[in-house]
């Protein structure tokens, strides 16, 4: 492209058709090639990208492209033009609209439904109640406990008893109200702590699997290391109680869906869904027809975060309403009704135990967390163990003891949201480690980077960790914030704090088993004599930006400008199986199957280049549009000759690459919960503002390192880093779903859900640490999620330092914020809240140590992560253990224990407490 | 969200929106005024006491007067926070309103008339069934109040608009009109305490301008305003002070609040109490103490009620800031 081309591309005001587009290169001398642009080149090859973390398995793939430049996703221009369709767009010929019938009561028994008064309505075409569909559904194959209308019970206000298909809106709303159901009324939950004891009609039944007759869905107990020692050894401890209100996601897009059987009996579900594969699955059991009389288009997804992942009931509606009227059905929901299948964070009780011994060490984590799952298992299966599992990370500890358990109530299901499970536990245990290092007087950062555990090692529950960033981010932010000059000195209503977070980069093992061997994702590539390249992915693109990184992966491999790259990713008819956008798995997946892809191709086109020049494969090199000799580019073929040469008796090239997770983790139960091919490191700084007077804070600045492997998007790193501060905030500060005294949701509205405005919003510097991850695309992890979990802490340690208050309720409002300054007021015997005391802070001997320490590590960890050849090193070196062998294999003092003990049930914890109960299967057994 | 079907009337003067207004009484047809539409469409799509009529007083251009002393019914909120002529307290309450995209469409009578709000009213139709309705709109069941159960004839929802307390301490009144006639009261007096009746407009009057007294110019004051976001948000307190000073010494002092009752309150006596030997900060420590023991709210919004009442002694402090030094 010339430079008089390029600066015509000014963005979406260009009319469609005046986009000057890239042109594939004629053969000869191109003059549309451009030279490779040497500084996009790692070292390895030759170039002139220096690289600190070490050489990668892609390195000989890079062409200097796009990877790594900052691009704009390649759907925003139908974004910002208003093309694009979301669920609520679709609008097919002869429509129905779709609206359901709700329940009134938190639980009660459905005696009988009359819908003879709406049948009788003259516009109504079809009505579906639970009789139309009976099999169950759910997201996890272990608890499918959902139906697409209720089956005998309703759970929660706002689940599902019946849909009715109309002409038009109005006389659907109509049909609504005519329509008449009998209720028993049943006594209702909403206490989770009332979910532990037995009840009398427990929400669901487990069959033999129900623990005792109580309400709890599922219950973790994990003890690992040197359990007996930790409380022995600790020089200071720190214990708090937590309660995290739950949080909705609040995406923009409200659900909304169309469902179209057509002429040949298939059905097409047009969907804004981050899992489509789930979907398909769901349709099938529910429906009755196989997966391949279904196809699922995702519309464009206006915001998901975790809450379009499941498959969901009013889909089901959608189809069945359809397939008895034979007419296309839309349902879209009112923002009500996207509280009501909800999904969002899990209302928790966290009680957080952190023991640090006095070389400044952890030498345990006792946590112990009780979920509110509301009327549905959802994700909770595995919330239940992330609550635990994902913070035994980024810090060596000598023990993990960990209790957990999820309960049904009679609320909207909670499920999985944005940095799913994670968010409050590590909130508890960043605060917690403030709190230790104000205990043992040192500065909170430095006993972070004294105990971090290195690259390439193993947590003490045998997650296997490769790449680690997490030293860099914290120093970064140490650095960038003026952290020295300002923790523990500046004035009262002046505050900073320090959060860090670890997540999952992918899960190491997919919900569905079977066929067990699958891969995780697949990329079919197309490229015929026009040589643009048609990539067919099922990752979903929920405005995280998974077509353009999958677009750039291919786009980087073969040497061409983004623009000739087609993603075709919205139907499963045409698309490979992808297990869909949660738990920050697309990018690492997708790319890496993008690539494989396209290094099939790339061969083809090597092979052909060398046939061609008579140049042996080994001195060619890709470059734009271009292929040529490294030591002579004058001798080349264009990229289009090369593949015309490729296509010579076999016509369009074509390629399948996939991607599957290295066989991981050890074989304790619930080993795989947790386990991921890599994981993500960040570090906050929040500076706050806090008004002793009325309780409000205000966040100032941000300073938000994240370790994301290696930015293929900086652009787009940034903007899930910024969005992040944003929806981390909103739960740190306004955001909850608050139930009334009556049990009822009081704020299904976005008034009254307080999302922070822009108003709100601080100056957020994004800094992006490239950790370079062996196994990721190109060193690339998430960046879509564990960006969320630092902020809570960092906010709450900031809150700390400015007026001297722990909060252990989140959101924390300026209501509640205030009552806590009152109490310290009261304690303190002052009376004006303007004379409290800032925190303050005097080293103790330990802070040399630590630094030292802290300084040894750095050496240790950068040997680590350029080694080719490294040792094992398992969590428990930094306590005198051998780092080559996992601990509790050479001592048994270091434990690996899945069952509580009968002296543990004397006296349990909150959500420990689930453990008293026994299952019914062994109940009877006994008899 | 579906709005239930009404008929809109669009008359272009003030007589015949009046005489819209009496036609549709003697048929027995009910009817609401629309201004800006920021707070009745929202209530509509919720099938809050909808009616069968809307009139909308768009199309009347003798409503938007704005001079220092008169204000119309329909100048918009942005236009009245950015206008020269507005007293400053005025304007920065304007300006505190809600989003820049709902001043521009809301006005001044829209907001001095704002229906009243409660957690257990301003919910969806489905939403409202689940609690079997409410005192303020029963459909027809004649449910009890949700936030004070077995003991209220009145309804306690919250009035949370902004202007209504600084136009109370400028001593504003409120200018009717109907095809009775027209009338004019203290804006004081506009208000009845029944979070249902809101205030004293008759069935088919309209109110049509405020004045406020020409010597307001030379007071000086300030409006605190409570809330969660900057944005968006109604008061969840709110207090304004107004005072007059000859030379140094401070010579009127008038405070009133919004946000914690049915009803906006004035509190002129309180603040009148302390005038004549105010002694600065002393003064404004117990009068804000006073103030918070003034007003009683009730839990129907974001905040706790006694949250409020504490945070009305904070913005009362804060309102009265520049006489501290006295």
């Amino acid at each position: 492209m010339s430079d008089e081309e390029k600066d015509e591309m000014v963005g979406y005001r260009q009319q469609p058709g005046k986009i000057s587009f890239s042109r594939p290169g004629s053969g000869g001398k191109n003059s549309f090639s451009e030279p490779r642009d040497e500084k996009m080149i790692p070292e390895s090859q030759g170039g002139m990208k220096k690289q600190p973390w070490g050489n990668h398995r892609h390195d000989n793939l890079i062409t200097g492209r796009v990877v790594g430049k900052p691009t704009s996703l390649v759907d925003s221009n139908w974004k910002v033009t208003g093309r694009a369709k979301y669920g609520d767009d679709i609008r097919l010929p002869n429509e129905l609209i779709g609206k359901i019938v709700r329940s009134p009561y938190h639980y009660a028994r459905i005696l009988s439904i009359d819908l003879s008064d709406a049948l009788n309505l003259p516009g109504v075409v079809s009505i579906a109640t639970g009789d139309d569909a009976k099999n169950k559904f759910g997201v996890l194959p272990v608890t499918k406990d959902e139906h697409a209308m209720a089956v005998d019970r309703v759970r929660h206000i706002g689940d599902l008893i019946a849909c009715v298909a109309a002409e038009d809106e109005a006389t659907a709303l109509e049909a609504v109200r005519l329509i008449n159901i009998e209720y028993e009324i049943l006594d209702s939950i909403h206490d989770m702590k009332d979910g532990l004891k037995d009840s009398e009609v427990p929400i669901h039944d487990r069959g033999e699997y129900h623990i005792g007759e109580a309400n709890i869905q599922k219950r973790v107990f994990q003890e690992f290391g040197h359990i007996k020692s930790m409380k022995k050894n600790a020089v200071a401890s720190h214990k708090k109680n937590w309660f995290f209100n739950g949080v909705n996601h609040a995406a923009t897009e409200p659900h909304a869906v169309v469902a179209d059987w057509d002429p040949s009996g298939r059905l097409t579900l047009y969907t804004p869904q981050q899992v489509p594969h789930y979907v398909h699955r769901a349709l099938a059991d529910v429906l009755e027809i196989p997966m391949h009389q279904i196809n699922v288009h995702r519309t464009f997804v206006g915001g998901g975060f975790g809450g379009k992942s499941d498959p969901f009931p009013h889909e089901m509606c959608a189809s069945i309403l359809a397939r008895k009227s034979g007419r296309p059905v839309r349902i879209t929901f009112d923002r009500e009704e996207v509280y009501w299948i909800n999904r969002g964070r899990h209302p928790s009780h966290i009680e957080m135990n952190l023991h640090a011994d006095e070389e400044g060490r952890l030498c345990g984590i006792e946590t112990d967390a009780l979920i509110d799952g509301g009327a549905f298992a959802s994700f909770g299966h595995v919330t239940t163990y992330y609550n635990g599992v994902l913070h035994t990370a980024p810090y060596e500890i000598g023990a993990f003891h960990y209790t957990g358990a999820r309960v049904w109530t009679n609320k909207p299901a909670s499920g999985a949201m944005r940095g799913h499970g994670a968010v409050n536990s590590r909130c508890a245990v960043e605060v917690g480690i403030d709190d230790i290092s104000e205990q043992l007087q040192v500065d909170p950062i430095s006993f972070r980077l004294a105990n971090l555990l290195p690259p390439h090692s193993a947590t003490i529950t045998g997650f296997r960790v490769t790449s680690i960033g997490m030293r860099e981010c914290l120093e970064r932010v140490m650095k960038e914030s003026g952290w020295k000059d300002k923790f523990r000195k500046m004035p009262l209503g002046h505050g900073i704090g320090i959060g860090c977070g670890f997540f999952i980069s992918g899960s190491g093992l997919p919900i569905h088993w079977d066929p067990n061997k699958f891969p995780h994702a697949t990329v079919h590539l197309k490229i015929d004599m026009d040589g643009g390249v048609t990539v067919h992915t099922g990752a979903a693109d929920i405005g995280q930006g998974s077509d353009t990184v999958v677009a750039q992966s291919v786009a980087e491999v073969l040497g061409l400008p983004l623009d000739m790259i087609r993603i075709k990713s919205r139907e499963t008819d045409t698309s490979p199986v992808d297990l869909g956008s949660y738990s920050s798995r697309v990018t690492f997946m997708n790319a890496n199957a993008a690539i494989s892809a396209a290094m099939e191709i790339r061969n083809d086109l090597l092979d052909a280049t060398s046939e061609i020049t008579k140049a042996p494969i080994e001195k060619l090199v890709i470059g734009d549009r271009r292929i040529f000799r490294k030591d002579d580019p004058a001798i080349g073929v264009s990229y289009l000759e090369a593949l015309h040469k490729a296509q010579e008796d076999r016509g369009a090239l074509v390629a399948s690459g996939a991607y599957r997770t290295p066989p991981m983790g050890r074989a304790h139960k619930g080993a795989a919960a947790g386990l991921a091919p890599a994981y993500s490191f960040s570090a906050y700084v929040a500076e706050v503002k806090v008004d002793v007077e009325t309780g409000q804070t205000k966040v100032e600045k941000v300073w938000a390192a994240h370790d994301c492997g290696k930015a293929l998007n900086p652009l787009a790193v940034k903007g899930q880093i910024i969005g992040s501060c944003h929806m981390g905030m909103g739960q740190v500060l306004s955001e909850e779903m608050r139930y009334g005294r009556t049990g009822n949701l009081m704020n299904t509205d976005l008034l009254d859900y307080k999302i922070p405005s822009v108003h709100e919003m601080p100056h957020v510097t994004p800094i992006i640490v490239e950790s370079n991850d062996p196994e990721g695309p190109f060193g690339a992890k998430e960046a879509g999620e564990g960006p969320l979990l630092p902020i809570l802490p960092a906010v709450c340690n900031a809150v700390y330092d400015a007026i001297g208050v722990r909060m252990n309720e989140l959101p924390i409002t300026p209501d509640r914020l205030y009552k806590n300054i009152e109490r310290k007021c009261r304690d303190l015997k002052i009376d004006d809240p303007a004379d409290l005391p800032s925190p303050r802070l005097k080293h103790s001997e330990l802070q040399d140590i630590l630094e030292k320490r802290a300084g040894e590590h750095s050496i240790r960890d950068k040997e680590r992560r350029l080694s080719s050849e490294i040792e094992p090193y398992h969590n428990g070196a930094l306590f005198g253990m051998d780092p080559t062998i996992p601990p509790d294999e050479v001592d048994e003092s270091w434990e690996v224990t899945v069952i509580p003990s009968e002296e543990y049930l004397e006296n349990p914890r909150l959500a420990g407490s689930a453990w008293v109960h026994t299952e019914r299967r062994k109940r009877e057994g006994l008899k | 969200m579906k709005m239930p079907p009404f008929k809109l009337h669009t008359p272009s003067s003030v007589e015949e929106a009046i005489q819209i207004a009496k036609n549709l009484q003697s048929k027995k047809e009910d009817f609401d005024w629309i201004s800006g539409g920021t707070d009745l469409i929202p209530n509509y799509k919720w099938h809050l006491n909808p009616k069968k009529n809307v009139i909308s007083l768009a199309n009347i251009s003798q409503l938007t007067e704005l001079t220092e002393t008169t204000i119309g019914a329909m100048v918009r909120l942005q236009d009245l926070a950015e206008s020269d002529f507005t007293h400053p307290v005025l304007a920065k309450s304007a300006n505190s309103i809600a989003s820049i995209m709902i001043r521009r469409s809301g006005t001044v009578g829209g907001n001095i008339c704002l229906d009243t709000r409660c957690y257990w009213y301003n919910q969806t139709e489905d939403w409202r069934e689940t609690i079997d309705w409410c005192h303020k709109c029963d459909c027809g069941t004649g449910a009890d109040c949700r936030v004070i159960p077995n003991q209220n004839t009145l309804c306690v929802a919250t009035y949370q608009a902004d202007l209504a307390p600084v136009l109370m301490c400028m001593e504003a009144k409120v200018h009717l009109i109907s095809t009775s006639g027209k009338r004019e009261m203290d804006l004081v007096d506009f208000f009845e305490l029944d979070g249902m009746k809101k205030n004293k407009l008759l069935p088919g009057e309209l109110l049509t301008h405020i004045t406020i007294p020409e010597e307001i110019s030379s007071w000086s004051g300030d409006y605190q305003k409570l809330r969660q976001r900057e944005s968006w948000d109604f008061p969840e307190a709110g207090v304004a002070a107004l005072w007059k000073k000859r030379g140094e010494k401070l010579e009127k002092l008038r405070i009133a609040t919004t946000g914690l009752e049915s009803i906006p309150g004035y509190h002129e006596d309180l603040a009148m109490e302390f005038v004549k030997n105010w002694s600065g900060e002393e003064s404004i420590k117990q009068l804000s103490e006073k103030i918070r023991k003034a007003v009683k709210p009730v839990a129907n919004t974001w905040y706790t009620p006694s949250y409020r009442r504490k945070m009305v002694k904070v913005l009362t402090k804060r309102a009265c800031k520049e006489l501290m030094s006295e």
